[in-house]
């Protein structure tokens, strides 16, 4: 049987390391009924929240509801049964009987199974009739909404020094021999962890009648490094392989490590050492490339290899003192520009379109010229030409010719070229509608994209060519690859189905 | 052991009584007839229920427990049409029941009864209203309030002798009084309680538009619904708790 549950306390009283909690929450029952809020309880896993939480309806005599994430919380089922519970009396003792609303990972409340789950815990909170304790490792992962509406007790690592009495006990009560050393070592192991604690108790005990040092240490489990540790062993002091073992307990991909070693190692490296560093994060990167070309993710030993014992072996000797390392700045620089970015494929998509080539094509062969041709609006007649073809916002044009998007100029560029377009609508339209009321009304819509009708096709195989040439890094040139395949796909789908014409 | 034969009818009524609060529960078979109790997930909705032998074209059964899924034994009762003879039968080796309608044999599997929810004692309450109704009027009751609310208040007032409904909406109310003449019998005592119209809704559906309905009811207690099913063989208690007035 599991320690954790055989010796999970069933009173508040017997609930260890976390007496200010403890008290708090043992308030927060007693006063419910003047303040009738609900109450997050958050901390690290392992604490006793949920221990609390169940000794506390144990002591207050209260019946429980309890929800985890093992059951199902989408907006339907949180309310329709928790909403119910919290809104009702108990079948003993009607409308002032008190039950209690238990919510386990609180915090965790969100994909495509608890759709809506957060929301409505949210809306529920306010209204509940009972009390009702949520729980969460992460207080800020929940909305800002829902920590406003509840009262809060947070719940700390558990210390050393208590972790160690409680061991303690539990071997007394199993009939165990131990040596203090033995039991302080797990404590140790599980810094702030009661219930990991307790575990690890239980798997070194299995079997045995004693636990000593020995035993405890040779059952370390694995762990995971932060990574600001790791960045301080790869770029300070490890040897490759050193280096490169640390890396396996590090929980970031080999896609983001590259951008966290590649942001902070020139914080320490300099001349020949900053170079050769260089040198193996720039056949990381190629190795990453191919990962993404080919989708052959054992690529990614290479990548690792080169980004974390390349990098190590760069090193003259080893660095000092300490460091500032922060997250990649690519991250972030991808977030600032993301607003130009956002521009620069909008118009490259408008060329791609009219043009009937790709996106890249558009982006590196096309958009330049244009910006020399156009540079500062200087030839107006072609900046509104343009403007008129691609369907260009005031933004847009800013961004192509460099003149300032508030500016006269372009804005008085974007008139004309709504003007330029309603003309060439009502010319296109000339044929086919001709006396029709309406005709110039939907041209203004459809025109344009409509002459285009049949390249769209085209355009969407061209796009995913576009991207895979600009995510390889090699240079090889996969776009034409890329393109012939999803051909024979055509007609491999062609093989496949049957259509009608076949019979006719 | 448990070999036994029910009509249709019978064993539907049976069923929806449980089904409308449960999607499973356990079903002691005792000696002399069946009984189930079960709570809903949420714990305000509870079910007594208890069919005696009589109710029963043949009936053996020592005292076993099972636990079943009641969404699927439902649909199986459903393939029957209501005058048809079903048998049930429980093989001990396979733990698994036996059913079969004319012909058509089902094999379900049972759950292990200790995965389901607990059984919950039946709380004893005193309860100062009692009110005798049929069936009908519940569902009028209820079908109305539903269309402006989603609560409803069920009370008696002593002075007035009436029982009557309440429910009040954002903008629309709904009110029916009903007195001694409407009802089949009408105790008076201190009695208004908020409810739940999800809850009831469910109940209002297993309970048939000719029962005889007997309400308890009290001040903000639990409400107590007694009503007789399979001819007078069976009998059901709804018993839900109240909604705890906002103020």
């Amino acid at each position: 049987m599991d320690w954790t549950e055989k010796y999970r306390p069933s009173t508040l009283s017997e609930v260890r390391g976390n007496d200010k909690a403890r008290d708090a929450l043992k308030k927060w029952a007693r006063t419910w009924d003047d303040h009738r809020d609900a109450v997050i309880l958050h901390g690290s896993p392992g604490v006793g929240k949920t221990s609390a939480a169940h000794a506390l309806a144990n002591d207050m005599d209260w019946p429980t509801i309890e929800f985890n994430a093992s059951d199902t919380r989408t907006k339907d089922v949180i309310e329709q049964v928790a909403g119910e519970a919290a809104k009702s009396g108990t079948l003993t003792a009607g409308s002032s009987g008190r039950r209690v609303v238990i919510m386990d990972e609180a915090d965790n409340i969100h994909g495509n199974a608890d759709r809506g789950g957060s929301r409505a815990i949210t809306s529920l909170v306010k209204e509940a009739g009972q009390p009702m304790v949520l729980i969460a490792n992460e207080f800020y992962d929940m909305s800002n909404g829902l920590r406003n509406a509840c009262q809060d007790i947070e719940f700390r690592d558990v210390s050393k020094r208590s972790i160690v009495p409680v061991l303690r006990d539990v071997c007394r009560k199993e009939g165990i021999e131990f040596e203090d050393a033995a039991l302080a070592s797990i404590a140790e192991m599980n810094s702030g962890d009661l219930r990991g604690a307790i575990k690890d108790l239980q798997a070194q005990a299995e079997g045995k009648d004693r636990i000593t040092e020995d035993d405890v240490i040779s059952g370390e489990r694995d762990r995971t490094e932060g990574v600001f540790d790791y960045l301080d062993t790869v770029i300070k002091k490890a040897g490759p392989q050193e280096a490169l073992e640390a890396s396996y307990d590090v929980d970031e991909t080999p896609d983001d490590l590259i951008n966290w070693i590649e942001d902070n190692m020139p914080k320490d490296y300099e001349g020949e050492e900053l170079a050769r560093a260089y040198h193996y994060l720039a056949n990381a990167d190629r190795w990453l490339g191919r990962v993404r070309a080919t989708q052959n993710y054992s690529f990614w030993r290479y990548a690792g290899d080169n980004m974390t014992a390349g990098v190590a072996a760069a090193r003259d000797g080893e660095k000092g003192g300490w460091t500032r390392y922060g997250p990649p700045s690519y991250w972030s620089k991808l977030g600032r520009t993301r607003g130009t970015r956002d521009k620069r494929d909008y118009v490259a998509q408008q060329i791609a379109e009219t043009a009937g080539v790709s996106m890249s094509t558009a982006r590196r062969d096309v958009m330049p010229h244009l910006s020399v041709m156009t540079h500062h609006c200087k030839n107006r007649e072609l900046t509104v030409a343009m403007a008129a073809r691609y369907d260009l916002e005031a933004e847009h044009i800013s961004f192509v010719t460099g003149s300032g998007k508030d500016t006269n100029k372009v804005q008085s560029i974007v008139e004309d070229a709504a003007e330029l377009r309603e003309e060439l609508a009502a010319d296109n339209a000339d044929g086919a509608f001709e006396g029709e009321s309406e005709a110039p009304g939907i041209d203004d819509e459809d025109g344009p994209s409509g002459d285009d009708e049949p390249d769209s096709g085209e355009t969407a195989a061209a796009e995913t060519g576009g991207s895979e040439t600009q995510t390889t890094l090699t240079g090889e040139s996969t776009e034409e690859s890329a393109d012939d395949e999803s051909a024979t796909e055509d007609t491999a789908d062609d093989d496949q189905q049957a259509g009608l014409g076949d019979f006719v | 052991m448990f070999n036994a034969i029910v009509s249709a009818n019978t064993l539907q009524a049976t069923l929806d009584s449980v089904g409308v609060l449960v999607d499973e529960c356990k079903i002691h078979m005792e000696e002399d007839g069946l009984e189930i109790r079960a709570v809903d997930p949420a714990n305000v909705g509870m079910v007594d229920l208890s069919l005696s032998a009589e109710a029963f074209e043949s009936y053996e059964a020592d005292g076993g427990l099972i636990g079943v899924n009641l969404v699927r034994l439902q649909d199986i009762a459903g393939m029957a049409d209501s005058d048809q003879l079903v048998h049930l039968e429980l093989d001990e080796e396979t733990r698994k029941l036996h059913i079969s309608i004319d012909g058509l044999e089902y094999t379900l599997a049972l759950i292990d009864p200790e995965s389901i929810r607990e059984e919950p004692d039946l709380p004893d309450l005193d309860l100062p209203a009692n009110i005798v109704i049929e069936g009908r009027d519940i569902d009028r009751a209820v079908t109305a309030a539903d269309m402006v609310s989603d609560h409803i208040e069920l009370g008696v007032d002593d002075a007035e002798e009436v029982f009557y409904v309440k429910a009040e909406g954002d903008t629309d109310d709904v009110h029916l009084e009903l007195d001694t003449d409407d009802l089949i019998d009408l105790v008076v005592g201190a009695a208004s309680s908020l409810f739940s119209l999800d809850y009831l809704k469910d109940m209002n559906k297993a309970i048939p538009a000719d029962a005889e309905v007997r309400m308890e009811l009290g001040e903000e207690f639990p409400v107590k619904m007694h009503f007789d099913i399979a001819d007078g063989e069976g009998a059901v208690t709804f018993m839900l708790a109240p909604r705890i007035q906002s103020n």
